[in-house]
């Protein structure tokens, strides 16, 4: 009953002087919503580019890194005992690609984290068209897995992604790189390695990832093709390409399969650090803005939590007068500040809401978007609701002490 | 013990620093008995208010100390002192200031309100007795702010009664009412006094009011005469 009757004079005061009230609502609704439209166009954001890089970019990457330092090769083999120098170290490669895939399939395929692993043959090559020339990868791919991994199905602008299953002879290729090269569906077009074969394929489909670099250069074939290409054995294999349930969590799964696999396992943030660094610094900038403007919301509060005790100040000095303790006048005033505040946040969060659809809405036709993109994120919500909660505790707390202070004698003598 | 004391004022002096230092209470020392109805009267100037800040546990900045009901109040905390208050000390103040937001309903139950020994029913039940006593049952909806000065007056009457307390103290608490109502609050202290036992300590400039009261203390530039 002593608390109801401190929140009876808090619903009062709030009542009593609306206009102030909505004017601090207004506040805390501006910085919340602002908060999570920032925030979920930010992540919409960046779950945009990170779909387009993941179009042709794996989790995890397992390849062949080449052989070791050979720079210094008596030293590796007597140690430091022996003075000598090779002019000239000509360094064979043993082995090129991956022995042993399937034992490093099945092995992988076990980490329970893993959603999809598929095997790649990788050539650098010279597309050609009669004259025109252009250098390129050609990606001997497992089309059913390849799929899984990257569902470049859904990327196809002409012919049927599962057609490379049954047709040895034929390539998909990028939109942009059937342009350059004046090349249509069912065209023939010139292959040549660098060790110099060259061979004819028929061009089956095309596709178009948005990702420029991928679909000016790259071209799809079976895998068998691909060896069959390289004179290499039904086991060759240059990438092993895998995905794993959530994309930023690629530590612990290589971790766990760098040591026991004998060549370089790579996360994709170590080979595309660049993509890591945008969406850090997106989600930072995101961050010091809406929290900036978290911050200005709390100065307003602050300024009419002070404006209205400054007004209040003869009834604050009666009420105390009357035998309220201080801690009575701290909690009035704190209670209307956390009603603010948590009105203030959920209509803010709604505001929000309506705001990230509108501007989900606009047009943005750009890198295969329609329109400009925004997630939405609970966690989001939740920590502007929570921020704004903060804010308004601390900017409502600190005029409540003022007035939890005043001597009612000076108030009251005049 | 009979006659018991109700207040206790020791070797009280004040001083005020601003805007120069100035003695306004010297050494005050006196007793009020318990059911004593007291009037303070003086020139203007001459130190009541202040007096009745001291005494009433407001205004904890003076040297000396008091006692009420044989409660050492001089030294403690501003919340103990609050809480005092709002138990044992009416208070009607020389510009009877009410809580303009509320009604006069409110503004007369807050203090039992926050005393929290009745229920809300009690209490109102309480407040509008009051509010008949002196004549205003008729307004106890109305917002305070709607109301005249005299009955403002007597509404931080009806409100310093609420709690039952044992010391009623007064700054001319009959100094917006015409004669009739100034008789009839004039009636209702002396009852309270002698009938109920409440202690009533009240400031006026008004010569009959403190005639007819059990005792009057005189003042003059700080001391009593
Ligand atoms: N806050 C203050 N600061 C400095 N001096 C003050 C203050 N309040 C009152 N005084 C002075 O103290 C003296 C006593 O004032 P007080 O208000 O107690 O007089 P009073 O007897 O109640 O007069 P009145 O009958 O006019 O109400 C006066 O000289 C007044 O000017
Ligand atoms: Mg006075």
């Amino acid at each position: 009953m002593r608390l109801s009757t401190n929140y009876k004079i808090a619903y009062v005061h709030l009542t009593s002087s609306v206009k102030q009230t909505i004017v601090a609502l207004m506040g805390v609704v501006f910085g919340i919503s602002m908060y999570i439209f920032l925030n979920s166009f930010v992540s919409g954001t960046n779950d945009t580019q990170t779909t387009l890089a993941f179009t042709s970019l794996a989790h995890i990457r397992i390849y062949n890194d080449g052989p070791a330092d050979h720079t210094n090769l008596l030293k590796l083999a007597y140690g430091n005992q022996i003075a000598g120098n090779i002019r000239n170290p000509k360094v064979i490669q043993y082995t090129q690609g991956i022995k042993n895939t399937g034992a490093i399939i099945d092995l992988v395929r076990k980490q329970p984290e893993v959603t999809g692993i598929t095997p790649q043959v990788n050539i650098n090559v010279f597309f050609r068209n009669s004259g025109n020339k252009i250098n390129g990868n050609l990606s001997g791919v497992d089309v059913n897995n390849e799929n899984k991994l990257f569902n470049i199905s859904s990327y196809m602008v002409q012919g049927k992604w599962n057609d490379l299953q049954y047709r040895p002879d034929g390539l998909i290729i990028g939109t942009d790189l059937a342009h350059t090269l004046s090349l249509h569906v069912d065209d023939n077009i010139n292959v040549l390695t660098s060790d110099g074969v060259s061979k004819n394929y028929k061009i089956i489909g095309t596709f178009q990832t948005n990702v420029k670099s991928v679909d000016k250069t790259k071209a799809y074939l079976n895998i068998t093709a691909a060896r069959q290409l390289l004179s290499e054995n039904q086991d060759y294999v240059t990438d092993l390409q895998v995905n794993i349930q959530n994309y930023q969590k690629t530590a612990p799964v290589e971790a766990r399969i760098a040591p026991v696999i004998p060549y370089k396992v790579e996360s994709w943030q170590e080979s595309n650090q660049q993509l890591q660094a945008a969406s850090s610094l997106r989600n930072i900038i995101s961050i010091a803005v809406s929290l900036t403007i978290l911050t200005v919301a709390g100065f307003g509060i602050y300024n009419i939590m002070n404006m209205t005790i400054n007004e209040k100040i003869k009834e604050i000095a009666i009420l105390k007068a009357m035998g309220f303790s201080s801690g009575d006048i701290t909690s009035i005033f704190l209670t209307q500040a956390i009603v603010i505040g948590i009105l203030g946040g959920l209509i803010g969060m709604i505001t929000g809401f309506i705001i990230a659809q509108i501007i989900n809405h606009i047009p943005f036709k750009m890198a295969g978007m329609n329109h400009l993109p925004m997630s939405y994120n609970l966690s989001d919500y939740l920590l502007a609701f929570i921020f704004g909660l903060i804010t308004t505790l601390i900017a409502g707390y600190l005029p409540a002490l003022k007035a939890s202070k005043i001597d009612p004698v000076d108030i009251i003598r005049g | 013990m009979e006659n018991n004391i109700a207040l206790k004022a020791n070797h009280i002096i004040k001083h005020f620093y601003q805007p120069e230092p100035f003695k306004v209470l010297k050494d005050l020392s006196f007793e009020v008995k318990t059911g004593e109805f007291l009037t303070l009267t003086g020139k203007s100037g001459s130190g009541k208010s202040t007096l009745l800040y001291v005494l009433s546990t407001m205004d904890t900045d003076y040297e000396g100390e008091l006692s009420i009901n044989g409660n050492k109040l001089t030294g403690q905390t501003r919340n103990q002192l609050a809480a005092f208050r709002n138990e044992h000390i009416g208070f009607v103040f020389q510009f009877h200031y009410l809580l303009l937001e509320f009604n006069v309903l409110d503004n007369i139950m807050l203090p039992a309100l926050k005393l929290n020994k009745k229920s809300r029913e009690e209490i109102e039940a309480k407040a509008y007795a009051n509010l008949k006593l002196l004549g205003m049952e008729e307004q106890a909806l109305k917002m305070a702010s709607k109301l005249s000065g005299g009955q403002q007056q007597r509404v931080a009457i009806a409100r310093a009664l609420i709690n039952d307390p044992s010391i009623i103290m007064g700054d001319e608490p009959t100094g917006n009412l015409d004669s009739k109502n100034t008789q009839i609050v004039f009636d209702i202290f002396k009852e309270l006094a002698h009938e109920r036992g409440q202690t009533i300590i009240a400031v006026t400039h008004d010569d009959d009011f403190a005639k007819n009261s059990d005792r009057i203390i005189e003042m003059s530039d700080g001391i009593i005469l």
